[in-house]
Order: structure tokens, then sequence, then C-alpha cells
């Protein structure tokens, strides 16, 4: 019986053995051809999605906020600012910024910066088209929204400011070192700024306006920037800039006026490991000088009245944030106080003379998104004389604004 | 107005003369520091330091190469952070 069940034991295994083989092969087979035809699909989706030299980011920022004045308790705001930014090759960059903001109820439109970057060597970089003047740092590095640990810009500094902010024209700007000395520099030649000769409108005689195109004249604005970093760590920017060009217009009496700006900033980031926290201090003086020139009287504009056409600003601002503490909360804070002072120039009717502080307690939500509660004391020297355009906010204030940057 | 020429035209040579040296000298500091090292200077001087998941590989491409002329990074920055970054993210 045990012999019988033997032979048809070993039997069974003759005959099945090769069959079931036989269908594992071609099962394993087709799992092979299955996974080949997966790599060849995935294969030609990689190369559908492939990157190219080519590459496009949007980023930018948002802000608004709440305002409360003697006058009002409002919120405003609502600016976003996209910014387009395409490498179109490892050398050559496209970036441009829009500004969308509402106006008195209106939405204003602004091209804030629209250039091309051509990388010429390690060191040297060749930008053409409308870009922010390397005049200090405020404007340049400090303005957006979600930088600026403050809802407002210094007095001055603007978009109706005495500083420059943007123009168009050709630069050359780059970063390199002298040994251990790290040094960055910028040339450039833009349409520059616009001289008010006050035949429209005699109480802005004798103002530059920044950003107006097309030029008025043929002369074109020099100027330049040359930043030091006197420390390895780079924690120092020591900075000094100076823009010189005509800005009379072309035909006029004031086609000789020109105009010198000039400005020193300073940039100091330290971590201060004994407080825990990170130090930020950021100071720039700003000064213009114009020729001496005529413009028509406020009071009989038949008549010229003459000034020196001096004007000066200077903001400086320190931060400190506890961001080496391990409490969540706390680190995210961040405590900031800011001076700015502006003087234009005597006898002028925009002539002011006004100071700025401003104290603010900042809570960072992530590493560009923050909300700013501020409160700024305002005083002037000048209570009678025609308030600048350079705020429209005076007086005492007090601010809760969000920004962020994407 | 020609002391002004004078003194932008010395300026511009004085600023180009740099960058001749600043190609040719070797800096010690610049070689020895790390991409990190240098993401965390470089950022920290004006915006918090970013972190490496913001973006992908190709978006920090752009995003270096748009700082690297907005903060007058060399080549060699630049290269340093953007390959910190991508190892990182």
């Amino acid at each position: 019986m045990k012999v019988q069940f033997l032979i048809y034991f070993s039997m069974s295994i003759f005959l099945f053995s090769p069959r079931q083989a036989d269908a594992q092969e071609v099962q394993s087979t087709d799992e092979i051809q299955k996974l080949r035809e997966q790599i060849e699909q995935l294969k030609n989706e990689s190369a559908a999605h492939k990157q190219g030299t080519s590459k496009f980011l949007l980023r930018g920022y948002a802000h608004s906020g709440l305002q409360v004045t003697d006058e009002s308790f409002s919120f405003i705001g609502g600016a976003f600012n996209p910014i387009f930014i395409y490498k179109q090759s490892d050398r050559l960059l496209f970036e441009s910024e829009l500004e969308f903001e509402l106006e008195d109820g209106n939405l204003g439109i602004g091209l804030e910066y629209a250039n091309m970057s051509y990388l010429l060597s390690k060191n040297l970089t060749l930008r053409a088209g409308k870009f922010l003047v390397p005049f200090g740092i405020f404007v340049p590095n400090l303005h957006p929204a979600w930088i600026n640990r403050f809802p407002t810009a210094p007095l001055g500094v603007g978009h109706d400011g005495i500083v420059p902010s943007n123009d168009i024209g050709v630069e050359l700007r780059g970063g390199s070192y002298l040994g251990n000395l790290k040094i960055n520099y910028s040339v450039y030649a833009v349409n520059g700024s616009q001289l008010n000769d006050g035949q429209e409108d005699a109480e802005e005689g004798g103002i530059l306006h920044h950003a107006v195109f097309p030029d008025n004249n043929r002369g074109k604005t020099i100027g330049g920037r040359l930043g030091f970093f006197p420390f390895s760590n780079s924690s120092l920017e020591l900075g000094v800039s100076g823009m010189y060009g005509t800005v009379g217009a072309k035909s006029s009496k004031l086609e000789d006026i020109n105009a010198l700006h000039y400005a020193f900033d300073l940039s100091f980031v330290k971590s201060l490991p004994s407080l825990s926290s990170v130090l930020d201090l950021k100071a720039q003086y700003s000064g213009t000088k114009v020729d001496e020139a005529a413009y028509p009287d406020p009071e009989d504009p038949t008549n010229f009245v003459t000034f020196d056409n001096n004007s000066s600003a200077w903001f400086a601002q320190v931060s400190i944030r506890p961001a080496l503490i391990d409490n969540k909360f706390f680190r995210n804070l961040e405590f900031a106080a800011r001076y700015s002072t502006l003087k234009t120039p005597e006898g002028a009717a925009w002539e002011v003379d006004e100071t700025q502080i401003d104290l603010g307690v900042n809570y960072w939500i992530d590493w560009r998104t923050l909300l700013k509660f501020s409160y700024r004391i305002s005083s002037s020297a000048e209570e009678d004389h025609v308030e600048p355009e350079h705020d429209e906010i005076a007086g005492n204030a007090f601010f809760v604004h969000w920004a962020l940057g994407f | 107005m020609k002391k002004i020429q004078i003194l932008s035209f010395f300026i511009i040579v004085v600023v180009f003369s740099f960058i001749y040296t600043g190609c040719s000298a070797r800096s010690n500091i610049a070689t020895a520091k790390s991409g990190a090292q240098l993401w965390g200077e470089n950022c920290l001087r004006c915006h918090n330091t970013p972190s490496p998941k913001t973006f992908s590989d190709a978006e920090w491409d752009a995003a270096v190469l748009h700082m690297r002329v907005r903060a007058n990074l060399t080549a060699s920055e630049a290269t340093k952070i953007v390959e910190f970054l991508k190892t990182a993210n």
C-alpha cells in the first residue's frame, strides 16, 4: 500500500512539476514585460516634465492693516506686489515687480522695476531697464513690506521722498573680494531726477521729482555705490552712494541746473548668544544739493525767490529678536525702534523739519510672514508750512499691519 | 562741474580696479566658507533665512540667480548657496 502511494506520488511530481515551472516562467515573463512597459511610461512622463534651461518663478508680497490716528480709525493698504523672475539661461535673468495698491478708493498700478541682467563675469553683472537705484540700503534692500520692520518707510524715503527710488538706465554691479575684504559695487547711468520749476504750482518750485518719464533733458545722471564688509563674517556693511546729473528741463531757464545726491549707509546683523537673540541695526543718511536757481514766489508768482536747495534725511533702526530661545512664541517676537528725520530747504514753500520715532513689536508667523504692531510719535518744527507729500499720514499714529512674502 | 566729473571718473576707475583686483585676488575666507554659512550670512543681512524646503531645486536655481544680482553675490558664493539649498531640500 505504501509502495503504491509512493509510486502515485512520484508520478504526480513527475507529471505536474514541469507544468508548474512553465506556468511560473510565463507569469514572470508577463510581470517583467509589465514592468518594462511601466518603466517606459515613467521615462516618457519624466521626459515630458524635464526641466529646461529656462526657469520661471513667481514671488512677491502683500500687506494691509489698521491705522489709528486722532482723525481716523481705518483699515488701510491692500497692496499686492507680484515679482516675476525669469531665468532665461545661466547668464540671463529678467525680473519685474508690479505694484497694485488702493489709492483713494481706486486701484493704482505701478511698475517698480522691470529689467534684464546679464552676468558678464564671476564678479560683474550688466543690468538694463527700470531698476531700483542702488542708493543707500532702504530702497534696494529693505522696502518690501515683509522685510521692512515697520508699516511705513522712514521720513524722506518712498515715492515722494528726497531719496531716489527707481529709474531707467543701465548699470554695472557685482561683488568681489580684495584679499579677505569683501566689497560690492555699482555704477550706473539713468535719466535722473527732474526739477520742478514752479511754473505750474509755485509752491512746488525747487522740488526734485524722481522716476518721472521721459527724461526732461539730454544729460544723463551718473551714480554709484560702494559697499565694504570690514568683518570676515559679513555682519557689518558700510556703504557710500552718490548720484550727479542735470535736473533742469531742456530749453528752460533751469536747463543748466544740476543736482548731487549722496548717502552713507550701515547694516549690522549679529547673533548675540548671551541674549539668545539676533540684533539687526540699519542706518542711512541721505543728502541732496541742487544748484542755485530762482523760482516763482508763491505769494506773488511774478516775482522770483531763491534759497539754498539742500535737503537731508536720515534714519536709524534697531530690532532684536530672541530667535535662539526654545519657547516658540517668544522666539518669534521681535522688538523694533526707528528714528528718522527730514529737513527740506529753509525758505522754500515746501520746507519741513520733521522727526518721527517708531516703536514696534512684530510677531513672525513664518520666515516671511509677520504681524506688525507699532506706534509713531511725530513732531514737526514747521507747523505753519504746507505738509509735504512724502507721507499721507501726519501726527502720531498706531498701526497694526500684516505682511506676507511669497 | 569739472570737479564732480573728475571725482566721478576717479570713483569709476577705483571701482573697476577693485573688480579687476577682486577677480585675481584669492580670498581664503571666501574659499573656506560653506554654502550653509554663506546662506546664513548673506540672507540674514536683509531678511530671515529661507528654509531650503521653500522651493524646488529648479525654483532655487531662479531664486538664487535673482539674489546673486540683487545681493551682489560672487559666482562662487551663489554656487555654494544653491548647492546647499538643493542638498538640504
